[in-house]
């Protein structure tokens, strides 16, 4: 039987997860290298590019339906309190206020996994919200809110992560204390006891919030018992079950639908309490209602990355053999349940037999954290690829080699082995097109005021996807294929690549190829759009139902030019006899022999395979030069060279290691969350206040793919690159600038006046 | 954001009137780009909003040679950063202009609106009831202030947000100010107040006073002049200090010269007894160092911006330094 379900295990975000799911059981041909193919690995543009760059596309936000209303939400102005008092007859009176819903006229919905509530008279943070209004339009709205009169009972906050890991957690939040992560591996005081060297250094990484273009936002519509809802999101079928358990109504009287995406970067992978907020009016009412957040509510209420105290000691003989690492570590997930680690690269980067880890969560009364691209590895490399570099410059060995001399063949937390990693081709290739050699052998021993400086990073993720992933396929009157599957595209183009894939097989032209994704109505299940596993996911399903609809077109035309099928061969989109290639059908042809109805097909994703694990690997160099009269750092070139598995789109490939390069950028130089601390306040929640990069802060950029395929990892072999994308960026950065200026900064970001400051005070 | 009435008056008087009689709930309007995120933010809440951008003859830039520079108040930004005459005597201006926010806003924004645009403190931005805004304390004084004065602030810390302003006040521009029926025009060092006058607003400008035209006198000839602002990200960035410099050279020498900054007080920062210490300055690197070691012997950083002391001597010997190399 070509299908079965079967107990798969996939190693993701550092556990061992066995899933119980369908899997294809056929094996498939691998591909071999991009070159024997028509149009995978192709810089094919995006299917949906025209209608997004016209502006023709409609993205969640631009949804508009009829009689529709706008709702807006209140938030907790204080980082603390209980609501002593509320009462809305003000805001009930404003013209054109339809309905205004709070705890007090609602149901108890269970939020953030029971330890809260939809609507929760205790207030733990700023943003927590308080209520929701529906008005004619979303200004009503707003001002219908400022109308709502309540009174606190203020609490006792705190908002600095190191004082909140001081004070009873209990009575910052009500809840108790996070258990304290621990991980040994080996004889630590062993491992101790055979070095020569050690180096120690406490970092420190910023909150920073995902900010993606869209907002949050959905439009919701009741038709009868049956709600339809377009939102913003990465999981569409997360987003269904949330919204049916909050409303105790059926799974299939929710349907989800989610077509373009303005970016999520992890914020969007959990159903927001706004569009359950929204289904409540819409159901009052008896009108759709959109729901939206504004940029300030973004920055306050819908996650971040959260921060980091990583102190980290690394033993090692002299002759660069790491014989011991510790690892202790804490950082904020915010008022409600959520996980902050960021040990797992410490733990499986480079080859060490001894380790200890501690890490601790602890919660504070700001915005929870949330999945943000790469959680914990974006932080984690960057710390722990500071502290390599600094114990290779204590022993004087080159960093690269310092890497190479310690590095791990396989996995040393499971002990297995990878399913591939080609991790020394990406350190030459990068090493080749940073110019390593022109680094400072001595950090900061150039000459001038602007000092330049090289470093690197190394990168590795998850990203192999696994089941359960389904995709189906209709072919239709005149050959045009329809791919539908449960998946969403959120920016990254999967539409596009899913196509290709399609296209590979059935050698039909990209044009006649629509792809249908993000409806929990209509596709089949597959996995939410996190962790850099759709692609990895979804194309092998793809894959294995276009296969198996060419074996179904193969039948067809044996059936009508009454050949027998090992007579018949598949051959650029047309099946023709192989005795006689003048005999042939086109794929149309076959339609309209069987009077134009459509022809289904079902694909899944196979299982992963026994006894490895899949990881993406990677490293990025970066070239900077550093002001030393004004601390300002001008990142001139990055060099990615990554393992990914087989390159499935030149183009969006290259989108992808863009954005991540300079959301790394980003997250290296300028982003922070800023709390005031005397009053538990968010001071920048604002673009201009909240920094981002500008155009002119994009540096010179080189993709470097050193992979051909991962072969053993899907039918396809892609691995994610999302992800990747992101995590060395921030490291390499940092370790340019001390290249650079031979001064460390530990703390990101590196801004001018942390720049000046350590230059100024230490010289 | 409430309702507001909107008027268009077509004279000046008219617009005075209103904005005088109306008092402090009315507010001045021109392009807009401050005022309009002011009202949405709920900083300010006017009943009246009074457009001054159709009245006539505020968008003129005249030059006449031997007297000076005249920019009406209405003269977009943009203008100002492409006007060739401007780039070429009045270069501190033109590079001023040329480095504020986005072209978009450069499109919008007039000097006048540039000279009277609000505070950028976070706290003033935000939902913070500080002493700028009637209420009783400086969230920043204690609080994150990285970005706030390192001279001249109290009880309010802020720095003043324009570029256009530190360049003018090295030119020695004067403001002209249509007030209850007639002009008066005065010094731009006295059109700015610190907060120790008043904490509640940034200039001289009573209510139904508004600005009608900037005048720069004609420089001495040969005159070399550059704005050098520093900013955290390459564009649409406020200046973290800032510096424009106005001078004259002969034989390796500073002959005469004036400096301002920005981004280090409440008002563009001037400092008269360092503008005659610059008459005479060698331009070498140790004469340079040294004049630098000497400014700003008043301020008081507050904890988190000492870096802006080093930062503005350090912009500082650049810009003598780059002016005489140009
Ligand atoms: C994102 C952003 C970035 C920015 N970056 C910079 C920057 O880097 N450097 C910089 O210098 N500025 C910057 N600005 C400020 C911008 O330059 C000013 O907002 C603009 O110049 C104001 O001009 P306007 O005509 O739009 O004024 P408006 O917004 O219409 O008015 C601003 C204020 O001035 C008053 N006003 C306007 N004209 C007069 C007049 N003739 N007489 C009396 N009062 C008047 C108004 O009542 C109002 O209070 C930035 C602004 C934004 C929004
Ligand atoms: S510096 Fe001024 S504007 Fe900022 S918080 Fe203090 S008083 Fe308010």
């Amino acid at each position: 039987m070509p299908q079965k379900i079967v107990k798969s295990k996939i190693i993701f975000e550092g556990e061992i997860v066995e899933t119980i799911g369908e899997v294809s059981t056929e094996e498939y041909e691998r591909w071999g290298a991009n070159e024997n193919l028509k149009v995978v690995g192709k810089p094919v543009s995006r299917i949906d590019g025209y209608d997004k760059v016209s502006g023709s596309a409609v993205y969640t936000f631009d949804k508009i339906l009829q009689r529709m209303v706008y709702a807006r939400t209140l938030r907790s102005p204080l980082p603390h309190a209980k609501i002593k008092r509320i009462d809305i007859s003000k805001a009930l009176k404003v013209n054109g206020i339809l309905d205004v819903i709070t705890f007090q006229n609602t149901e108890d919905i269970d939020w953030y996994w029971n330890s809260s509530k939809l609507f929760d008279p205790h207030l733990r943070y700023q943003g927590d919200e308080i209520a929701c209004a529906a008005a004619e339009t979303a200004e009503l709205a707003e001002q219908a809110l400022k109308l709502i009169e309540v009174d606190y009972d203020e609490l006792p906050f705190a908002v600095n992560t190191k004082k909140a890991l001081e004070s009873d957690p209990e009575k910052l939040t009500g809840f108790k204390k996070p258990d304290l992560f621990t991980y040994d591996r080996g004889d630590f005081s062993k491992g101790i006891s055979e070095s020569d060297e050690s180096v120690e250094d406490t970092f420190t990484t910023p909150v920073v919030i995902h900010n993606p273009t869209e907002v949050h936002c959905s439009t919701v519509a009741w038709d009868g018992g049956k709600l339809t809802v377009w939102d913003s999101t990465q999981a569409i079928f997360s987003v269904r079950n949330a919204v049916a358990d909050s409303l105790k109504i059926n799974i299939n009287d929710v349907r989800v639908i989610k077509k373009y995406m303005g970016g999520g970067f992890g914020s969007k992978l959990e159903a927001g309490k706004y569009t359950v907020m929204a289904a409540l009016l819409a159901r009052r009412l008896g009108r759709p209602v959109k729901i939206y957040l504004d940029r300030r509510e973004m920055n306050l209420a819908v996650g971040n990355r959260p921060d980091s105290h990583q102190t980290l000691k690394v033993w090692g003989k002299r002759d660069g053999t790491i014989t011991a690492m510790s690892y202790k570590s804490f950082g904020a997930v915010g008022a409600y349940p959520q996980g902050a680690a960021a040990n797992w690269p410490f733990r499986t980067m480079y080859k060490c037999p001894n380790i200890k880890v501690e890490d601790q969560n602890v919660f504070i009364n700001a915005g929870r954290a949330r999945a943000f691209r790469a959680p914990g590895h974006v932080q984690g490399v960057f710390a722990l690829d500071s502290i390599i570099d600094d114990f290779a410059y204590k022993i004087g060995m080159d960093p690269i080699d310092l890497r190479l001399k310690n590095y791990a063949e396989v996995d040393q937390v499971f002990n297995v082995p990878y399913t591939s990693k080609l991790l020394k081709e990406a350190y030459s290739a990068g090493a080749q097109a940073i110019n390593w050699d022109l680094r400072n052998k001595i950090p900061g021993s150039g000459n001038g005021v602007i000092k330049r400086g090289i470093g690197m990073a190394s990168q590795i993720w998850w990203g192999g996807g696994g089941p359960p992933a389904h995709a189906m396929l209709k072919l239709e009157r005149g050959g045009y294929l329809t791919v539908i599957s449960g998946t969403q595209d959120i920016g990254t183009g999967t539409y596009t690549i899913l196509a290709q894939v399609a296209a590979e097989i059935l050698e039909i032209p990209m044009e006649k190829i629509e792809v249908i994704l993000g409806d929990t109505g209509v596709g089949p299940y597959a996995p939410s759009s996190g962790g850099s596993q759709t692609i990895a996911s979804v194309a092998p399903a793809v894959r294995d139902a276009s296969e198996k609809m060419k074996s179904k077109l193969i039948s067809a035309a044996a059936a009508i030019m009454e050949i027998p099928e090992d007579k018949i061969k598949y051959n650029n989109g047309e099946i023709e006899s192989i005795e006689d290639p003048a005999k042939k059908l086109s794929i149309a042809d076959i339609l309209k022999e069987l009077r134009e109805e459509s022809l289904l097909m079902n694909g899944s994703r196979e299982a992963n395979p026994d006894g490895y694990t899949t990881n993406s690997f990677g490293a990025q160099f970066a070239d900077v030069s550093v002001d030393t009269e004004t601390g300002k750092i001008t990142v001139n070139k990055i060099a990615a060279a990554h393992d990914i598995g087989r390159p499935m789109n030149q183009k969006t490939l290259e989108n992808q290691f863009h954005g991540g390069i300079l959301q790394g950028l980003s997250y290296a130089l300028m982003e922070e969350r800023v709390i005031d601390e005397s009053t538990g306040q968010v001071v920048n929640l604002n673009m201009h206040d909240y920094k981002i990069p500008t155009v002119k802060d994009v540096p010179k950029i080189e993709i470097i793919i050193v992979s051909k395929s991962d072969d053993l990892v899907n039918n396809v072999g892609a691995k994610g690159i999302g992800e990747p994308a992101i995590i060395p960026t921030a490291g390499a950065i940092a370790n340019a600038v001390y290249n650079a200026i031979g001064v460390r900064i530990k703390s990101l970001p590196i801004t001018p006046d942390k720049v000046l400051n350590a230059i100024y005070k230490f010289n | 954001m409430r309702e507001f009435n909107f008027t268009n008056p077509s004279t000046l008087d008219e617009a005075s009137k209103i904005l005088k009689t109306s008092d402090s709930s009315s507010a001045l309007l021109a392009g807009g780009t401050d005022l309009l995120s002011l009202i949405k933010h709920e900083i300010i809440d006017p009943e009246n909003l009074v457009n001054i951008k159709n009245l006539n003859g505020f968008d003129k830039i005249v030059y006449r040679k031997g007297e000076g520079l005249k920019l009406g108040a209405l003269v977009r930004i943009s203008d100002i950063a492409e006007h060739q005459i401007i780039k070429d005597k009045f270069t501190v201006l033109s590079d001023a202009a040329s480095v504020i926010a986005s072209p978009q806003l450069r499109n919008m924004g007039t000097i006048g609106g540039n000279l009277c645009q609000r505070p950028r403190c976070w706290y003033y931005r935000e939902e913070f009831d500080c002493i700028r805004k009637g209420g009783d304390i400086c969230y920043a004084y204690l609080g994150k202030n990285k970005y706030h004065c390192i001279v001249g602030g109290g009880p309010c810390y802020i720095v003043h947000p324009s570029d256009t302003a530190v360049a003018l006040t090295a030119l020695d521009a004067k403001v002209t100010i249509y007030s209850n029926g007639d002009y008066k025009s005065i010094p731009i060092q006295e059109f700015f107040i610190l907060p120790e006058v008043n904490y509640l607003k940034e200039n001289v400008l009573e209510p139904g006073e508004i600005v009608t035209e900037i005048f720069i006198p004609e420089p001495k000839a040969d005159v070399k002049s550059k704005y050098i602002k520093f900013m955290e990200r390459n564009a649409w960035d406020f200046a973290v200090v800032s510096v424009a410099s106005v001078m004259n050279l002969s034989n390796g020498k500073i002959s005469s010269g004036k400096l301002a900054w920005g981004g280090v007080a409440p008002v563009p920062w001037q400092e008269e007894q360092l503008n005659q210490k610059m008459s005479g300055l060698s331009i070498d690197d140790n004469s340079v160092e040294e004049f630098s070691k000497s400014l700003f012997e008043n301020s008081e950083p507050l904890e988190h911006n000492e870096y802006k002391l080093i930062l503005a001597k350090n912009l500082t010997k650049r810009i003598i330094k780059e002016i005489a190399a140009d």
